[in-house]
């Protein structure tokens, strides 16, 4: 029960953090681009001016002029300034270059380029020109400082981005441990009602946010689970007491008629006979009662562990003679140290049920048996069989359901309760009651949660 | 004997006083706690009928709780409308010696008020127990009737240490079913009486006269008179 909450709530909290990284890395990722893009229009701007004032001074000043600019911007730029003049056949005029590079830049425009410079290769951002004259210009910028630049950036940047997560998680972990903490809340609340507390409220504030409204839903819905239960419980009381209070008036005017003792036999027959259909309505009367009972769930609030083998063993016990009256075998398996957490009167009940079912369908010389065993993980199952006609398949499903009774049996005695009272029992132990062929007869499975497994959901 | 009965309708009060003085007991009748609670403190009797829906909202477990606060040690009976595990459970806990839903058979009540009375009536802790020439060691849980061992399982050995301890009175199916077993649900077939015929076979077969009898309409009476 706690671990789908848990994940949930673990997920909600990884979620968090991880789009609180996935949107600071993109944040640092623009930013990182737009400082390389600034840099280079930076860059491209001062080329392009470098390039204007020595085409200035071409036209200006002559040739000479030109290569007085391209020394003046040499010596000012320093190391990262690229410049060379050259004439129509390409031959260096003046400048840092010492060799043309045509490979790097065959025609005039913009170029990205390595060049060899002191004997290290450079990346270097070139702007190739004609100028008039068909002399050719070279104005370069090396990038050697924009790595270094952007290098920094993305230092800076990756920190910023670890801090971002290191608080996304810790962020993420407060709204894990605050969202679990309120739906914890709910839910102790909601398992305590299930267990048949039915005063139990889900605490809250009166600030009003989504949780608080949310319990103050709930707790509505639980007022009206209470008043219902209540409700039902008040009518069953009002009933037994309207009811049984005429029944036991009348009941006893005919037991009184039959204690004057008329004379005629046929009379007393006839009262006998009255006060029996008494009897039986006050029993179908019990039972629904006790179903009205079972179905609230407020018994859960008295359940205890309950060791299995000994109940069987009662109930066996209690019935074998029967058996032994239908010469029939009855065989037993309760291993001992199988315990669910329960009613021990209404497992008692449950189990003697389907063994008076199984003893009273079953034919002389038949064979009954109870086998107790560990069922799938944390389940354990009450089997119960016989080899009397069993319940034809389509009739299965209905058998469970209240005033339900197989075609077949209607001779028999029996208010059709016995079942639905046995399913109720296992509902009310969150287990269940399915009923199965035995070829033939009548298999019936009583599957309960064990003791440990329904202990260990609850804190 | 004398006994108390308080309840608020009449037809079962006088259903009940009829019964009983029929049977040769003084019945005394108050219709209200209050005046039910003055009888039982005034007078003395050798058992009490409470019915738990009293008028004016009073429950009847007040006045056993009462009585039972000031000493009072009268034999209870707790009659009540209410059939829940937990109110019979509450019964007794309030101090109720026994607890009978209504409706119910007169039979019924009569084995279960004698039972009552008898039990009450018990001189100290016995050893051994005897009706007629059937005799009952409950130290070594050895039974003999005419000096033969009588071999019994545990559960028939209970239960016919309750017969024996209600011997020559009627006692009833229910009253085996809530005192031999310790879990009192209904069966729905007559398991008590598959029970009681194994019984007999082992300690009346064979034997004169019989000692296990039925009593039409109610149940079981061990003694010597049929």
């Amino acid at each position: 029960m706690v671990k789908p909450l848990q994940s949930t709530s673990v997920r909600l909290a990884v979620g968090y953090a991880a789009l609180f990284a996935v949107s600071s890395l993109l944040l640092v990722g623009l930013l990182w681009w737009r400082a390389g893009a600034d840099f280079d229009r930076w860059t491209d701007a001062a080329i392009t001016a470098d390039a204007a004032e020595i085409s200035d001074q071409l036209q200006d000043a002559g040739v000479r002029g030109a290569m007085q600019a391209i020394h003046v911007h040499a010596t000012n730029v320093g190391k990262r300034g690229v410049y060379l003049l050259a004439d129509r056949a390409l031959t260096p005029l003046a400048g840092n270059l010492s060799v043309w590079p045509e490979q790097a830049a065959p025609k005039p425009g913009w170029y990205w380029a390595q060049l060899s410079r002191d004997g290290a290769v450079h990346n270097v951002r070139l702007l190739r020109t004609s100028l008039a004259g068909g002399l050719n210009l070279f104005v370069g910028r090396d990038l050697g400082d924009r790595a270094e630049v952007s290098g920094l950036i993305a230092d800076t940047l990756s920190w910023a981005a670890a801090t971002a997560l290191v608080l996304g998680i810790g962020g993420g972990m407060l709204v894990h441990r605050a969202v679990l903490r309120r739906v914890e809340m709910i839910n102790d609340a909601a398992t305590a009602i299930a267990r048949g507390d039915l005063s139990r409220r889900v605490p809250f504030h009166d600030g009003g946010d989504a949780f608080d409204r949310l319990a103050r839903t709930i707790n509505q819905i639980l007022f009206q689970i209470q008043e219902l239960v209540e409700g039902v419980r008040n009518t069953a009381n009002v009933v037994a007491h309207d009811l049984r209070t005429p029944l036991a008036e009348l009941r006893a005017r005919l037991e009184e008629l039959c204690r004057a003792r008329p004379r005629d036999d046929a009379v007393v027959e006839e009262i006998k006979q009255a006060v029996a259909d008494i009897d039986r309505v006050i029993g179908v009367f019990n039972a629904l009662l006790r179903l009205a009972e079972i179905d609230s769930g407020v018994r859960r609030s008295a359940f205890v562990p309950v060791e299995l083998a000994a109940l069987a063993t009662e109930v066996v016990e209690l019935y074998t003679p029967l058996i032994e009256e239908k010469r029939a075998s009855f065989i037993v398996d309760a291993p001992a140290g199988l315990s669910v957490n329960g009613d021990s009167h209404l497992l008692a009940q449950a189990i003697g049920d389907l063994v008076d079912n199984a003893v009273k369908y079953t034919p002389r010389l038949g064979a009954v048996s109870l086998r107790i065993a560990p069922s799938i993980a944390g389940y354990v199952e009450i089997v119960v069989a016989d080899n009397g006609p069993g319940i034809a398949d389509a009739e299965k499903p209905l058998v469970t359901q209240r005033f339900y009774r197989c075609r077949e049996t209607d001779g028999e005695a029996g208010i059709g309760l016995g079942l639905s009272i046995v399913d109720a029992v296992a509902r009310l132990h969150e287990g269940s009651l399915s009923l199965c062929d035995n070829h033939p007869g009548l298999k019936a499975v009583l599957r309960l949660p064990t003791a440990t497994s329904i202990g260990a959901a609850s804190p | 004997m004398k006994i108390l009965l308080v309840e608020d309708n009449d037809r079962v009060a006088q259903f009940v006083r009829n019964g009983l003085t029929e049977e040769g007991h003084t019945v005394d009748c108050a219709d209200n706690a209050r005046s039910g609670l003055f009888l039982a403190t005034t007078a003395s009797y050798d058992a009490a009928i409470i019915d738990r829906m009293l008028p004016d909202g009073v429950d009847g477990l007040q006045i056993v709780e009462s009585l039972r606060r000031t000493g009072n040690r009268t034999p209870i009976l707790i009659l009540s409308a209410l059939a829940e595990i937990d109110d019979r459970i509450r019964g007794l806990r309030a101090g109720g010696d026994d607890y009978l839903t209504k409706p119910f058979a007169f039979g019924e009540l009569l084995a279960r008020v004698e039972s009552l009375v008898r039990r009450s009536q018990g001189t100290g802790i016995r050893t051994v127990l005897v009706v007629a020439d059937l005799r009952m060691n409950l130290l070594s849980h050895k039974v003999e009737r005419s000096g033969r061992p009588v071999p019994l399982q545990p559960r028939e050995f209970k239960l016919l240490e309750f017969l024996m301890r209600h011997a020559e009175q009627a006692v009833t199916r229910a009253m085996l079913l809530e005192n031999v077993w310790e879990h009192h649900f209904d069966p729905h077939t007559n398991v008590i009486d598959a029970h009681v015929s194994r019984l007999r076979q082992k300690i009346d077969d064979g034997f004169s006269p019989p000692l296990l009898h039925t009593v039409r309409g109610v149940g079981y009476r061990l003694g010597v008179h049929g």
